[in-house]
């Protein structure tokens, strides 16, 4: 009987806590709806910063891969989520790029921005079977065989945008083979059933093994840890291409949920423990706090706009 | 390779491994031994546990339930002559005649100890074999991949044993549920009636849960008020269990031939995807027969069926560990409960895991070899309270089993939508199996529905040119496998009627 009252002691005292708290934001768990698959690049990078938003927060932050229909259905689901600071939304450049192919009618505005997190170099790889050495070889090979040299791509995503652009700028002609997600495109690769793809520095330990080749890197400089792999803009290409993540909430979150979202944000990836697993990613950190993310936002989404119609893959 | 080997041994020798390893053992032996709960269904049970450990803490505890499960069938069906899981029928065939000849030791034992030799040859195949056959899977294009799932359906209708129509049509709802939902492609909105939760599909894990767990717990406990559930135990009475184990590990080893064979049975069946330990113990078992000089005596008790059937069925759980390991497709409903949790903890299976997740995939080796003398040691130790677990009213052990299903689906994502799903088809997997339909060629439809779809719009998007598919030598070469065993599936079924209008006329 005794315990009985202690339990029901504990509970209480735990009620009237949770009473008092609740103008304390946040008094409950936090759900980061990821929405792609567990173990894919995105997935990769949200991970490891959930135990540090946590602890700065000082409330579980639980990750929910809501994946499928590129990513739209989790898009939906953080949209439709209570706006009171306790949804979360792990995003990629992928919002812009499918509202303009009209999958979906939710755009970056039905969110407020929390904080920019990383960003990732695309590399253009190429399988070990093809007879390329270089930059150079695939060029002169795509001229001479336009439309037959494959590229393992998500359509309509990032991974199909940045082939697509380096088509348009070398004037070649490529075609595309459907494989979702990096993992699929490097079985596909490693095995000679594609030529070409979209990767990342992640991918490194394959090219030392002599297992894939990368063309060439689209960030700014050459990456001081494969400092062999030449630049697009070297290459006389003017593209820098990066995938860059980021957190949002609802639109109509109360300021002061924001406020502490973006500050444990901004702590939690200044952290060298977050530095250390972006690098394993092939991505460095790149944070912006709410008013710069908010520009940021309105001005990759007038470049996705241009390289979506650019592309023809505006929907009409 | 034995270093690596030998470092996943002590890794899983560590408590944090090792603990989570031996409660699955002993969750799977007893979760195997209670009839009416199958190892998809223990596996399911111990899944929500499992998301709080360690990635390989967690893949630990599921091979042991694995392992475990497939030995633990054997107690119910020698000692009760109620197979604990379908891949003990065959065991009851001699094992319960045995033990009503007053030898229900020696017909427990040799089942365990077949268990133990058939599961360690399935490991020594699976940690030789993986890393070759990964390399191969590499070469696999889409050509070979969409051939093999076509390979796989094929066998799975055919092995149906109610009928060849109702396998197919089971493989095709399968295939059909996978169709609703955003199309892999194109992106393209089919059959989600507006509704934003269906345009991702059905997530699998809960259609499988209420498939496989819920449905089948329902038509349990329709039996409920049957007296039959505890008549088998009158039938043994108190069996003494004491024997010479090393005369019945020389009854095994004496048959080298008969061991080896079987366990290949069971590897081969384990490494084709979905079609699982319920046809390698029944393969085996015919196989031991057609092969024995005395097949007439089989039935009335004799050791070679106990040992064909249990070591097949251990054997190819080592077998469908390769198939996810060097695929990354699951061998069967458990194999695809086990790839859920590896994608849960953010491991992608396929032909670069052994490479890449070298501590994981070795950790998984280690567990499953330590499962087996963990078994028999449970198995050992426990025979007699187990007994009395399978005495347990269904009453309390479904409403169980049914809350743990819930959670299950919930906590896979956190959203109810799972658990709505999960309920969806537990009515919709319980109407089918009142029905009579097999629900093992379904769930083979449900897994590779999307994974069929994708490998052909792939093949065609990398070339138009459709006769690769038969041009292609290993593409080639799995279709004709497909074609023969819908051919000698048909040929078996007018075999056995035939048989059956046979034994008719005797009447």
């Amino acid at each position: 009987m005794k315990k009985l009252f202690s339990c029901l002691g504990a509970v209480l005292l735990s009620a009237g806590l949770a009473a008092t708290a609740s103008a304390q934001f946040p008094d409950r768990p936090v759900k980061m709806i990821v929405p792609w698959a567990a173990g894919g690049d995105t997935d990769n990078i949200f991970r490891p910063l959930a135990p540090l938003l946590q602890k700065q927060l000082g409330q579980p932050v639980v990750i929910a891969n809501v994946g499928g229909a590129s990513g739209t259905v989790g898009a939906r689901e953080a949209k439709n989520s209570a706006a009171d600071g306790y949804t979360i939304y792990a995003v990629h450049d992928y919002i812009h790029l499918v509202h303009y192919a009209g999958l979906t009618d939710i755009s970056y505005k039905d969110f407020e921005p929390i904080c920019l997190v990383s960003a990732t170099p695309s590399v253009l790889t190429a399988s070990p079977k093809t007879p390329w050495k270089d930059w150079a070889g695939f060029v002169a090979d795509a001229k001479k065989r336009p439309g037959e040299i494959t590229v393992g791509a998500t359509l309509g995503s990032t991974s199909h945008i940045f082939p697509a652009s380096v088509e348009k700028a070398a004037g070649i002609k490529l075609k595309y083979v459907s494989y979702d997600g990096l993992a699929p495109r490097m079985n596909a690769i490693l095995g000679g059933h594609i030529d070409l793809t979209d990767s990342n520095l992640t991918q490194k330990g394959k090219v030392e093994a002599g297992q894939l080749k990368f063309l060439a890197i689209a960030s700014e400089k050459r990456d001081p840890d494969m400092p062999n792999v030449p630049t697009l803009k070297e290459l006389g290409l003017n593209i820098v291409y990066e995938v860059v993540r980021g957190l949002m909430v609802p639109k109509g979150t109360p300021a002061a949920a924001r406020a502490k979202l973006a500050d444990a944000c901004a702590k939690a990836t200044a952290e060298a423990e977050f530095a250390d697993s972006m690098k394993k990613q092939g991505t460095r950190v790149s944070f912006l706090n709410e008013k710069d993310y908010a520009a940021f936002l309105d001005k990759i989404d007038g470049e996705n706009k241009a390289i979506m119609a650019d592309l023809g893959l505006m929907k009409k | 390779m034995l270093e690596l080997l030998g470092s996943g041994v002590f890794t899983i020798l560590q408590w944090k491994f090792f603990l989570p390893l031996f409660l699955g053992t002993l969750a799977g032996v007893i979760g195997g031994a209670v009839p009416g709960v199958t190892i998809t269904m223990t596996i399911i049970v111990i899944l929500p546990f499992t998301y709080g450990l360690e990635p390989l803490a967690g893949l630990a505890a599921m091979t042991g339930v694995y392992v475990g499960g497939s030995a633990g069938g054997l107690i119910t069906a020698c000692l009760l002559g109620i197979p604990g899981t379908p891949s003990a029928i065959a065991t009851t065939f001699d094992g319960f005649p045995m033990a009503r000849n007053g030898e229900p030791g020696r017909a427990l034992w040799l089942g365990v100890w077949a268990s133990f030799f058939g599961g360690l040859l399935g490991g020594a195949f699976l940690i030789l074999v993986t890393a070759p056959l990964a390399a191969i899977a590499l070469e696999f294009g889409p050509w070979e991949y969409f051939s093999l799932f076509v390979l796989a359906m094929a066998m799975v209708a055919g092995l149906a044993e109610a009928s060849l129509v109702k396998g197919l049509m089971a493989t095709a709802i399968g295939l059909l549920i996978t169709v609703i939902g955003t199309d892999p492609i194109g992106n393209a909105l089919r059959f989600n009636f507006g509704s934003e939760f269906l345009s991702a599909g059905f997530p699998f894990l809960p259609v499988l849960i209420g498939i496989f767990a819920f449905a089948q717990i329902m038509a349990d406990v329709e039996k409920v008020r049957d007296p039959q559930q505890t008549e088998g135990v009158a039938a043994v009475g108190q069996p003494t269990l004491r024997i010479s184990h090393l005369a019945i590990i020389w009854e095994i080893l004496s048959r080298p031939v008969l061991l080896l064979w079987s366990t290949i049975v069971g590897i081969v069946i384990g490494v084709l995807p979905a079609i699982g330990g319920s046809a390698a113990n029944m393969m085996a078992y015919d196989q031991a027969k057609k092969f024995s000089p005395r097949p007439e005596k089989f039935g009335t008790g004799v050791p070679e069926g106990i040992i064909a059937s249990e070591s097949s069925n251990n054997a190819n759980v080592g077998g469908s560990l390769v198939t996810i390991m060097a695929f990354g497709i699951p061998g069967d409903a458990v194999t695809a409960v086990m790839l859920g949790a590896m994608t849960i903890h953010g491991i992608q299976s396929g032909p670069l895991f052994v490479s890449q997740n070298a501590e994981i995939a070795y950790g998984i080796y280690a567990a499953y070899i330590l499962a087996h003398p963990l078994m028999v040691l449970i198995i050992g130790l426990s025979t007699i309270f187990i007994l009395k677990v399978t005495a347990v009213r269904l009453a309390v052990l479904a409403p169980v089993v049914l809350v743990l299903c819930v959670i299950g689906a919930y906590a896979l994502n956190n959203t109810m939508g799972s658990v709505y799903v999960l309920l969806l088809f537990g009515v919709f997997g319980y109407v089918l199996v009142k029905a009579g339909f097999p629900l093992a060629p379904l769930i083979l439809g449900l897994i590779l529905g999307d994974q069929i779809e994708l490998n052909l719009i792939r093949a065609i998007m990398t070339d138009a040119n459709p006769w690769l598919f038969l041009t292609r030598p290993i593409s080639g070469g799995l279709l004709l496998a497909a074609a023969l065993s819908v051919v000698f599936a048909i040929w078996q079924h007018l075999r056995h009627q035939q048989r059956i209008s046979e034994a008719d006329a005797d009447f």
